[in-house]
Order: C-alpha cells, then structure tokens, then sequence
C-alpha cells in the first residue's frame, strides 16, 4: 500500500556508505521497514574494494579506527553481532612517520612511542604523554572547551619542537587534508584519537568485508537493499518530506535519510524553492575538503615490511604550503605521500591529496601522475618499479564518479571550525522527516565518525518514534 | 525576552540536538547523564545558540553548562550583555 497515510517504508536511506548502512542496520534491527538506495553496483561508499588480476585493492579508506573497548566500531560489531564473523587484525605500529631525517612508529601501546620519541625528541617524549592523556579524557567538555582552537594551537599547547609537531600532524593532514593552521582542534584531535591512538585495525580480506557483512546483516534484520539505483527526487510538501523517487516510481516513507553529499541533497534532491534563502546562502559558502588522487600497484613478489601499517612520508616540514601546493597540484610536484602495503604484501596502495580540476585535465595527466607518484615511492621502496606488474589509478573524478561526493571531496566538507557542528545540515529545521548522515553531515571523521553518526542518526529517530504516535 | 520564553527555546533546541521529546526535558536534566549529550553534540548545541541568539560563548564557559538551566542561565547573561553594550553605544 502506498500513499501519504500508509508510507510503504518507515525509512529510506539514500546511499549505501558506511553511516548509510549503520544507520539502516539500526533501524531494521528495531523492527522499522527500511530500504537503502545506492546508485552504485556495490555498498561501502570509499570503504570497498575491488579485484584487477588477481590483486584485490582497498578503493580508498584502507584500515580503520574507534575499535578498543567502548569504541564505536566495536560497538557497531558488537550491536550487530558481526564481531564473531569478521575477523579483524590490528597492525602495529598502526603508523610510521618517516622524513629524511627521523622515523617515528605510532605504536598501539603510547608508552612504546614515547620510548621511540625519545632518542630523536628528547625534550618532547613526555610531554607526548600528556597529549595522548588529554586526548583519552573522556570528559564531555575537555573537548568542546577547544572548540575554537586550531590544531595548531593544541600542538603548540604540548610540543615545541617544529619537526615533531609537523610529523604528529601529517596524518591528520592525511586523514582530514588541511594543515594544523586550519583543521579545527576538535577534529584534529577525534582523528588523532580514532585512526592514530586507535587505529590500524582491518578486516581480513579488505574493507569491502566490513561493507558487504553490513549490507548483509541489514537483509536479515529485514532492510531492503536496492543497488545501482540513484534517488532521483526527494518529495516535499510543505516543509514535509514523505519519500522518495526513484527509478521513476515514488516511493512513500515517513522519513527519509541522506547519506550521499550534502549540495546533492539539498540542490538536486530537495531542490532551491523548498530552502530558505538563509541556509542557501550558507550552502552555497560551504567549502568542500580536497580530493585525492590514489595509485594502485600489484606487485609480482611479496613485500612483508611494515606490511599493514599505514607509511607517512614527509620530505619536508611545512604542511602549510604542503596544504597549497596540494590545491594545484601537478605530477611535477609530488613530494609528501601515504603508502600502505596490504597484509599479503602484494598489493600497494599510495595517495596524495590533488584538487578537482576538469575532465580533460586528468585525461591529460593521469599517466603523468602515475609515473611520476612511482618515482617517489621508490623513496621508501628503491626498487619498487622493477616489480610492477598491474598498475591503476583514482583520479578526483573516478571518485566522484563512484560516489558523487561534490568535487571528489575525500572528507566532507573542510574542517575548519567555522564550518563545525551546524545542527540544519544533519536535521534540517525546515524539512521535517529529513536527516542527513554521514560526512557531509558535519565533518570528515573517517569511518569511526561516519558510524558514529549512522548510529546517533537511527538511535535519535528511534527516541522520536517512541514519543510520537506513528 | 523572559527566561521562560528562553527557557522553552533552549529545551527545543536540545531536543533537536539529542532527539528526546521536549515533555522529557526539565531544567534540572543533566546534558551528559539525562540527554545522553557527547562532545560533538554539546558544540552542536551551543553553535546552535550562537546562532539562534546572536551571542558569542566563549570555550571557557563551554565546560560550566552541565543542566539545561545552566544553559539557560548562560544564554540569558549574555543576551543581557548585549543589550547593556546596546545601551551604551
């Protein structure tokens, strides 16, 4: 039955990303009719994989954070009792810090990187411990209280010593693609906790296993999953939300929940007259992160070393003009790099961040771009290109092509502070039965915070529902 | 503007942010014990403050709401803040 009074589904959700399928897994879970349309052939959003001769490769998140006792990660497993099924390693040192000077492992254990830290950082090695006891006070507003700090600010606040507070910092320009002068404290530090002092956690086999054992168990909670099916309309009336249409053919539901990009929602989806001018205002000054550009290689030999763990390398120290040149990059200046070998040690994945652009320049550069990237890679791996055998890469555009995140964005929108926490773009006050989830919904939180926010998305729709009559 | 009326309008912003119904906040609730408030949810309260009210809080005061009517408190000292720089200039 369909129709405004007898909704088909309780809840359709708009994109089978990580928050998209957390989300729906707790919705079904608590009896709700919920679907999940996603426009691509497969669930996860960057968290898939993808299998090229043999090689199986990570797409673009490649080892996730927010697993010890209480994380949300383990959480999610746990609720959804997929911790048995999944098996899950965790790689240590989650990271290595290399520049041409130092090497610095992010261990599992802080007080084993602490003793790393003190031949090369004397003066610092302690106060790291206070950092990290900062950062694991689980008190509600030690947090809020930095709310208008940079990274930097925290940095500076701990560390003195410039060389070690750009290395601390690279992964969170990695994982968050701005400098510490830019990237909101509040954010820096939930990325420095959930993928640096609790990361380097994987599912064997790859990061599609955590997408597809969700989508599955949201199947058997009774969730409908409809893959490579855009939404190509969200229904208003009057300020109300009531469903969705796709393929043509509206589909009825009492609520309805974004996870695909927040400019896709609100202009494509929703559409400009049922927005007040206000918050169009605001979208249209929104800032999205930067994109990346992600190389692929199969190798023809295992490569065991530090296989895993996620390799930083930083030639130089300056992440503000690391940040610059990284908004017009070009193959010629490719320095700074992440590069994980997987578990096998066959198969390599490397990114840096790249800018947008347009089609015909990436038509242009991509080989330029992949030739270039090797050459760099051979600063950790001499030899590496006498072992290539399968080669293949992600533009920009090939991860807007998958996902449709605006621009390519790798992370949401950009984590500056002024762009932190505005309540409209997760529940919009002027579409009611609308949500939003997922990056783009606050920030870029990597997948510990794109869970966390399927999670709080269901759980404060499931508290509404109790005190509603349905 | 009454504390009241302030008081109404905060316990709706609250329920926005946490999802509990309006009825079930009181201004004794504690944001982190009762409304199941996190961090990220107490600076999306209090953005949602700034915005609403025009009033800037600052970090160090962040940390001394803990009830709803702390908040509340709050939000009416810096409106009345406001109004004596308005008085003045």
């Amino acid at each position: 039955m369909s129709g405004a009074d007898h909704p088909e589904y309780d809840a359709v959700i708009i994109g089978a990303g990580i928050s998209g399928l957390v989300c729906g897994n707790y919705l079904a879970k608590a009896g709700m009719k919920v679907l999940i349309a996603e426009q691509h052939h497969k669930p996860g959003g960057y968290c898939t994989s993808f299998t090229r001769r043999g090689f199986t490769f990570d797409a673009a998140a490649h080892s996730f954070g927010g697993y010890r006792e209480n994380g949300i990660l383990r959480k999610v497993f746990q609720d959804f009792s997929l911790d048995k099924n999944i098996p899950i390693t965790r790689y240590d040192p989650s990271d290595i810090l290399l520049t041409p000077e130092y090497r610095v492992c992010l261990w599992s254990d802080p007080e084993k990187t602490i003793e790393d830290l003190r031949e090369p950082f004397p003066k610092e090695a302690d106060k790291y411990r206070e950092f990290v006891a900062f950062l694991m006070n689980p008190s509600l507003n030690s947090f809020a209280r930095i709310r208008s700090w940079t990274f930097k600010d925290l940095l500076d606040h701990y560390f003195q010593n410039e060389a070690l507070k750009s290395m601390l910092a690279f992964p969170i320009f990695g994982n968050g693609a701005l400098p510490p002068s830019r990237m909101s404290a509040f954010i820096g530090a939930k990325i420095f906790i959930e993928f640096l002092l609790d990361g380097g956690y994987y599912p064997d086999g790859g990061m599609h296993v955590m997408s597809n054992a969700l989508a599955e168990r949201f199947q058997e909670y009774g969730g409908e999953l409809l893959l490579s099916s855009p939404v190509q309309k969200i229904i208003v009336r009057n300020g109300n939300v009531s469903g969705v249409v796709i393929n043509n053919t509206l589909i009825a539901s009492r609520h309805v929940i974004s996870n695909c990009d927040a400019r896709q929602t609100f202009l494509n989806l929703v559409g400009k007259k049922h927005l007040p001018q206000e918050f169009l205002n605001k979208l249209n000054h929104m800032i999205p992160s930067l994109s990346m550009f992600v190389l692929y290689l199969g190798m023809d030999q295992a490569f065991p070393e530090n296989a895993g763990s996620n390799i930083w390398y930083l030639p130089q120290y300056d992440l503000e003009n690391m940040y610059r040149s990284a908004a017009r990059r070009s193959h010629k200046n490719i320095s700074e790099f992440m590069m994980r070998i997987s578990p096998n040690g066959k198969c390599i994945l490397a990114f840096i961040h790249a800018p947008y652009r347009n089609k015909p320049f990436w038509l242009n550069n991509r080989e330029k771009f992949i030739e270039s990237f090797i050459i760099h890679l051979t600063h950790i791996m001499p030899d590496i290109a006498q072992h290539i055998l399968y080669k293949e890469a992600a533009t920009p555009h090939t991860m807007h092509r998958y996902t449709l995140n605006y621009r390519g964005a790798a992370y949401g929108w950009e984590s500056i502070h002024s762009q932190l926490a505005d309540v409209d773009f997760r529940r919009p006050s002027f579409l009611h039965n609308l949500s939003l989830t997922g990056h783009w919904s606050t920030q870029g939180l990597g997948i510990p915070g794109v869970a966390y926010l399927g999670y709080d998305t269901a759980s404060t729709l499931l508290k509404r529902r109790k005190t509603l009559p349905s | 503007m009454s504390e009241n009326t302030i008081e109404a309008e905060i316990i709706s912003i609250i329920a926005d942010v946490s999802g509990f119904d309006p009825e079930e906040i009181k201004p004794e609730s504690k944001l982190a014990d009762d409304l199941e408030i996190d961090s990220i949810k107490a600076i999306e309260i209090v953005v949602a403050l700034e915005k609403k009210y025009k009033i800037s809080v600052r970090d160090d005061d962040v940390p001394k709401i803990t009830t709803v009517h702390e908040t509340t408190e709050l939000v009416s000292r810096l409106l009345q803040q406001d109004n004596m720089i308005h008085v003045r200039s």
